[in-house]
């Protein structure tokens, strides 16, 4: 292999999927999840329409800022590892070769509202048509039925119709989204656990295949930690905390904190409240920073698992604000965590890549993009299995990069075909 | 179609037979995927320490309960449970035979755990070659933070979901969960099931180090490239967007929030059309996409309005004559109006929900997404489904949570083949504590 010019997508011939064939059609909802199952060994290639290829090739950032079909960083991120195709699933001719390649596939993932998949052939009863052993993942807002299927829904509407925008922000300002999209990448992954258990389950059954209806919805309700159970068995709506914690419905102890160089997240004032507390009151003692915490009083009341009055809670809080106000985080966790109490540091993307942890790991891996000559550094493996090991696959593909390799190896089709496609846009 | 052609079907993880080690959060919803289809999954708890989510709420009448707790409970349908003390003379031994006789072995243990019991990987795979364990702590099996203790609430701080919640003029929230545990699982589900797969074709098994901080950083989405590559950090915005406006949460006159996102052009459209196309909108600075960022405060101020004025509480007249002002009643919308509203002309958009409407949601009960299940001591109770439906294979929540220790007597009798005696006398020491 030429390490100037790797090809794309790189082999990966030991890992846990290789041999199976995904097809592509997704947009945000599927395409992290895709390349996972790419990163896991399976052969999956990305379904693009002709000329401008897939829309999310328009979503920013961009490299350098410069705006191109082949600059979306959310197109690297999400589609390294892929091959691509072209194809038009508007013309009969495209549906029809769409289908030999379902013949040809194990896993098909599309992303359209409820209802309009048949026009493009991508229903199940198409699908399973072509290939019975098919398994045909539909990832949508809410699911293919119901009264909201065939509502509209983003990122954000996720979010807040699956309930964690409420649990999140601030009593003041309302409910606040997590800027990178978490409705989105709950989908995704969720939708995969879905495929693979239906991957297992076809030999079991006959080699027949199924549809995995994922609901966008139904995977962010999912996230709402126990304030499900806490509306069913205490009849309280937690709502968003801002820098404190929701324990069953009741606004904590706040566990933010600033520090002389961004923030840390300590559980419990820092660990000020509860059975293990004297740990951290020595801790501010030895430093001449308890502001009286370290009388027998105090420790009783800290350590006896009562709740504190809130004058009390807020002067904790007070105490633990002021202590970390004056140090940096990194010497604030470390020490805490000698300690025995679970802190961590509040990390930006920055210093998650600068992370200690993280590199004494080898976690991050570099990806060849011959066609710009450089290297870029993206993320490592999210699981590290002995026997099958994960692996970066490369680049994302250029817009039908693969069309030659796909349409003339995986289907015979003959160079004179496939220019008379070329002609129709079919592909 | 004749009778005797009529194969049953057979659930994904039947004959599947998992000892779950793993506990709080992330473990359990690992293994709550395989009990769901069919697995049988054995939670292996302690009495002298239980698993920590059985202490914490909510509890029914707010009295503490070891098997009272509704958060321990819906991470825990349809599986087994037993108590064995692990620093019993005989304990690691009757773990090992268990262990014997098991396809899966989950565990988050602080590294090295495992191994003080002899139940580490290399041990495991003495009786039982072809096992596939995970270990599933915070941040991995080495490295300096390997021993760091914590939970899901604070495992966010460090992969950067902090850092993106909150307003950009202030400081980085919680997300109100804890909420890496929520996206973790799904991740260590997917090598899982793949590792199972690759077993039932090769009979190989395998050790899957996963370390729940590399995991949770895939779901930054473009950040980590955008650093990386374009040295840009990107950060909290509160609910707006990089790339659409207008992208927000408005209040509603019942004191409710509405979600509105406006991606594209014909997402634009639609709401200027719902809007009734007033002025501002067809402004020559709203006319494109970036345009509409640059000015998405002033949007924001224009719907801010719009949400004030023509909001209603579901008690007060649709049709209401402004004070003040000439010409016909106005109509004016309850929040579930808005939404059809605008839902009708194409607009993504959608309701805050709280955890009180999301279990009267309608969508969520024509897909049966809670299910109710009948607990001995909780009574019928509120359990989460999987969020996809299997055609052929559906998950079924078969038992609710089990009780500290309720399966010892199934488990090794039948399964680990203790007689009467044995299993008595080692109830009796104090084996299954």
């Amino acid at each position: 292999m030429n390490p100037e010019r790797p090809p794309v997508p790189l082999p990966h011939p030991t890992g846990p999927l290789t041999g199976y064939r995904v097809l592509d059609l997704a947009d945000e909802k599927g395409q992290l999840g895709t390349r996972l199952l790419a990163e896991l060994g399976a052969d999956v290639i990305k379904i693009e329409p002709p000329r401008d290829g897939d829309p999310t090739r328009q979503h920013a950032p961009f490299f350098r800022n410069e705006a191109g079909a082949e600059t979306s960083l959310f197109w690297w991120t999400m589609n390294a590892g892929k091959r691509s195709i072209t194809l038009q699933l508007k013309l009969e001719a495209g549906r029809q070769l769409f289908h030999r390649l379902v013949a040809h596939s194990d896993i098909v993932v599309e992303t359209t509202i409820p209802g309009e998949a048949a026009a493009l052939g991508l229903d199940y009863a198409s699908i399973e048509r072509a290939n019975p052993g098919a398994i045909l993942v539909s990832i949508t807002g809410f699911g293919q039925d119901g009264p909201y299927a065939r509502w509209h829904a983003t990122d954000i509407v996720g979010a807040a119709m699956g309930g964690l925008m409420y649990l999140n922000g601030d009593p003041e300002r309302g409910p606040v989204r997590t800027t990178v999209p978490q409705a989105y990448t709950q989908v995704n992954v969720q939708a995969m656990v879905g495929a693979l258990i239906a991957l297992y389950a076809r030999p079991l059954n006959g080699g027949r295949g199924q549809h995995v209806d994922v609901s966008m919805q139904e995977a962010v309700a999912n996230t709402m930690d126990n304030a499900q159970q806490t509306w069913d068995i205490r009849r309280v709506n937690a709502s968003g905390p801002g820098l404190h914690r929701n324990t069953a419905g009741v606004r904590t102890a706040r566990y933010l904190f600033e520090t002389a160089d961004g923030w840390v997240a300590a559980l419990q004032a820092g660990g000020l409240i509860g059975q293990q507390a004297n740990a951290i009151i020595d801790w501010l003692a030895e430093n001449g920073e308890a502001r009286g915490l370290d009388s027998p009083e105090w420790r009783q009341k800290l350590t006896s698992l009562q709740p504190l009055t809130p004058e009390d809670r807020q002067y904790v809080e007070e105490t633990m604000a002021a202590f970390c106000r004056t140090r940096k985080k990194e010497d604030l966790v470390a020490e805490a965590q000698r300690r025995g109490a679970g802190w961590a540091p509040v990390f930006s993307p920055r210093e998650i890549v600068e992370s200690k942890q993280l590199a004494a790991r080898n976690y991050w891996t570099r990806v060849t993009h011959h066609d710009l000559g450089e290297t870029f550094i993206y993320p490592g493996a999210p699981f590290r299995l002995s026997a099958t090991p994960w692996m970066q696959r490369g680049r994302a593909p250029h817009i039908g990069e693969h069309n030659e390799e796909v349409y003339c190896g995986l289907l015979g089709l003959d160079s004179q075909e496939l220019r008379r496609l070329r002609l129709r846009m079919v592909i | 179609m004749p009778e005797s052609s009529y194969e049953p079907v057979r659930k994904p993880f039947e004959g599947i037979r998992v000892a779950d080690f793993a506990w709080v959060g992330v473990g359990p919803l690992v293994s709550k995927y395989l009990a769901d289809h069919g697995a049988e999954v054995i939670r292996i708890e302690s009495t002298t320490y239980p698993e920590t989510l059985r202490r914490v709420g909510p509890f029914v009448d707010d009295v503490p309960n070891i098997d009272g707790s509704g958060y321990f409970a819906n991470f825990n349908s349809s599986k087994l449970g037993v108590s064995v003390n692990l620093k019993h003379p005989k304990g690691p031994d009757l773990v090992r035979r268990l262990l014997a006789r098991c396809d899966v072995v989950t565990e988050s243990f602080t590294p090295g755990t495992m191994a003080r019991f002899g139940l580490d990987y290399e041990s495991i795979r003495g009786v039982r070659p072809d096992i596939i364990m995970i270990s599933m702590p915070l941040y991995g099996q080495d490295g300096p933070w390997a021993h760091y203790a914590g939970y899901g609430h604070v495992l966010q701080a460090a992969a950067g979901f902090n850092h993106f919640t909150g307003w950009e003029d202030g400081p980085p929230l919680g997300t109100g969960v804890a909420y890496t545990d929520f996206l973790v699982p799904h991740f260590a589900a997917i090598a899982l099931i793949a590792a199972l797969d690759y077993r039932r074709r090769t009979g190989e098994g395998q050790y899957i180090d996963f370390s729940q901080f590399e995991a949770a950083i895939h779901g930054l989405w473009t950040a980590i490239l955008d650093w990386t590559i374009n040295g840009h950090e990107q950060t909290r915005l509160g609910n707006h967007d990089l790339e659409a406006a207008p992208h927000n949460a408005y209040r509603c006159r019942d004191g409710r929030w509405v979600v509105i996102a406006c991606e594209t052009e014909k997402h634009w459209e639609g709401l200027k059309a719902a809007l009734g196309r007033p002025e501002w909108c067809d402004m020559e600075r709203m006319r494109r996409r970036w345009q509409r960022i640059n000015e998405q405060k002033e949007i924001d101020r224009h719907l801010t309005f719009w949400f004030e004025d023509f909001t209603r509480l579901p008690t007060e007249a649709a049709f209401q004559v402004e004070e003040g002002v000439e010409g016909p009643p106005v109509r004016k919308y309850t929040t579930e109006e808005v939404v059809r509203l605008f839902q009708s002309f194409g607009v993504p958009c959608g309701i805050v929900q709280s955890p009180e409407e999301m279990h009267a949601d309608p969508q969520l009960a024509h897909r049966h997404h809670y299910w109710k299940l009948e607990h001995p001591v909780m009574g019928l109770r509120t359990y989460d489904a999987p969020s996809f439906k299997l055609s052929l294979t559906p998950g079924e929540l078969t038992r609710p949570a089990p009780l500290l220790g309720q399966h010892n007597e199934y488990v090794f009798k039948q399964i680990v083949g203790l007689t009467d005696d044995e299993y008595v006398d080692l109830l009796a020491d104090g084996a299954f504590d």
